[in-house]
């Protein structure tokens, strides 16, 4: 996919989402290519968070379009991206009972049946200094920075080359944060976009869009 | 043999014992006299009315009329199941009734026929009490399996959610709430038929017994009753169930919150 690297992936056009009569986005543009590093950066209630629910489909815009591919955005393609992308949530609320349980029922889904890879599963925990019996113990136990680690690694094993990861380091050390995001930023052919305060995620490579700049000189919402 | 008729004088003494939870309430001040009084004012006519009319259908013995009776039953129960949730009527109102309707009405064709082997199915005698055990016993059930379900789905929208996104389809997201709700609608009817006999001697079996069946026909029958509810609630709770996954989500996958009263 080397001439892929430069097409398009994700396009957003006068996206606006209203909660009430309160616009949380209004009406911005944003394209983002197969391959890119994006950091989504803002003070929070901009909306980070909405703009991964609209790639979802989660959420549906009350005016403008989003393109994934080339393909207008709708509730077939939404089901399609959710199988494409692998999304890693804010609040790690994903599950609950034993981490082992956990990971069947996920890699029980059509969409991920055969790509549970135990090897890969064990030096995935030791790279981000897990004990393996972490996988015996209950999700809600765990502490928040074990959580996202979890996250994490469930959505390396499913074998995406999607992310969209919203404050996935918030909890780590400065070591892991690093650990984590060399690991995402580091792979070419993956399209990675991270919501997150951490400077760690601001390096080379990858492209800063602050989502209050960029609603700034952008359109009204009606 | 046939049992005795319960005199007037009987059934003052009856209605004395009222006053034990009414003393108890006004002495607690559990506010429930009001309750007390009207729940026993409403079944005393409700059973009054359902009596005289019971004797009527009986002794008409129509098919067509027997239909109708059972089919109000079913109505009456899908409306009470809705009524005791937080969900709208006059989305889910048709699928429910049906729902009710053919495991209930199913079951107790099944049952008359090859469990009784009765010849004429809808034999007032037989349909009508049957229909009412079972109806009654999938209403409760389902009350409780769909509340069960609307809450999970509600408290747990981010799990959904990610369950979604990491590429579940709805069917096998849902699924562990589809089967924490059938557990616990199905629980009290599997601890009743578990310790039946021991702890509790069913209404049918007492009112067989006393109306001048030996108790081995009773137990017979309770036998019977007891599966037949068992599994026409665990098909109806089933049913129910699969038409909210069905029907509360929209075709992004997300619940529908405009199902919910009041929204």
């Amino acid at each position: 996919m080397k001439e892929g690297s430069k097409t398009e992936l994700i396009r957003i056009e006068g996206v606006c989402v209203a909660a009430g009569d309160r616009s949380i986005l209004s009406g911005f543009d944003m394209s983002i290519a197969r391959g890119e590093k994006v950091l989504v950066k803002g003070r929070s209630g901009i909306g980070k968070t909405t703009l991964f629910r609209l790639l979802l489909g989660f959420r549906v815009p009350s005016s403008g379009i989003l393109y994934f591919e080339g393909r207008q955005m709708d509730a077939v393609l939404a089901w399609d991206i959710r199988k494409r992308v692998a999304h890693i949530s804010q609040d790690s609320d994903i599950g609950e009972g034993v981490v082992r349980d956990m990971l069947e029922e996920i890699f029980s889904y059509n969409a991920n049946k055969g790509h549970f890879d135990p090897e890969k599963l064990r030096s995935l925990l030791a790279e981000l200094s897990l004990e393996e019996d972490v996988l015996d113990k209950k999700f809600e136990n765990l502490s928040g920075g074990e959580k996202q680690r979890i996250a994490i690694i469930i959505s390396l094993l499913t074998k995406k080359d999607i992310f969209l990861l919203d404050e996935i380091t918030s909890d780590l050390d400065a070591k892991l944060k690093r650990k984590v995001v060399d690991m995402f930023v580091g792979n070419p052919a993956w399209t990675v976009l991270a919501i997150s305060h951490d400077s760690e995620w601001e390096r080379e490579g990858v492209r800063v869009i602050d989502l209050e700049k960029l609603q700034e000189g952008a359109g009204v919402c009606n | 043999m046939s049992a005795t008729d319960i005199t007037l004088t009987g059934m003052v003494f009856c209605f004395l014992l009222l006053l034990i939870p009414v003393l108890i309430s006004h002495h607690l001040n559990l506010k429930l006299i009001g309750s007390t009084l009207e729940g026993a004012f409403r079944m005393t006519v409700q059973l009054a009315f359902v009596g005289f009319f019971l004797t009527f259908v009986f002794e008409l013995n129509n098919s067509m009329l027997n239909i109708v009776w059972v089919l109000i039953m079913v109505i009456v129960a899908s409306y009470t199941v809705l009524k005791n949730s937080q969900l709208k009527y006059s989305s889910l109102i048709i699928p429910l009734v049906t729902a009710f309707a053919v495991t209930n009405v199913g079951m107790l064709l099944y049952f008359n026929s090859f469990v009784i082997g009765l010849d004429d199915l809808f034999e007032a005698r037989y349909f009508i009490p049957i229909a009412g055990m079972v109806i009654g016993n999938s209403l409760r059930a389902n009350i409780v399996g769909i509340n069960d379900f609307c809450d999970q789905i509600q408290r747990n929208e981010s799990r959904y959610l990610s369950s979604l996104s990491l590429g579940a389809e709805k069917y096998e997201a849902l699924k562990p709430y589809l089967r924490k709700s059938l557990r616990n609608s199905i629980r009290p009817t599997l601890a009743n038929m578990a310790t039946v006999g021991i702890v509790f001697l069913p209404g049918m079996m007492t009112g067989q017994i006393i109306g001048g069946s030996s108790p081995l026909t009773a137990i017979e029958y309770q036998i019977a009753i007891m599966i037949a509810i068992y599994v026409a609630t665990v098909m109806n709770v089933m049913l129910c169930v699969l038409i909210l996954m069905y029907r509360g989500f929209d075709e992004y996958g997300t619940f529908r919150k405009d199902m919910l009263r009041g929204a």
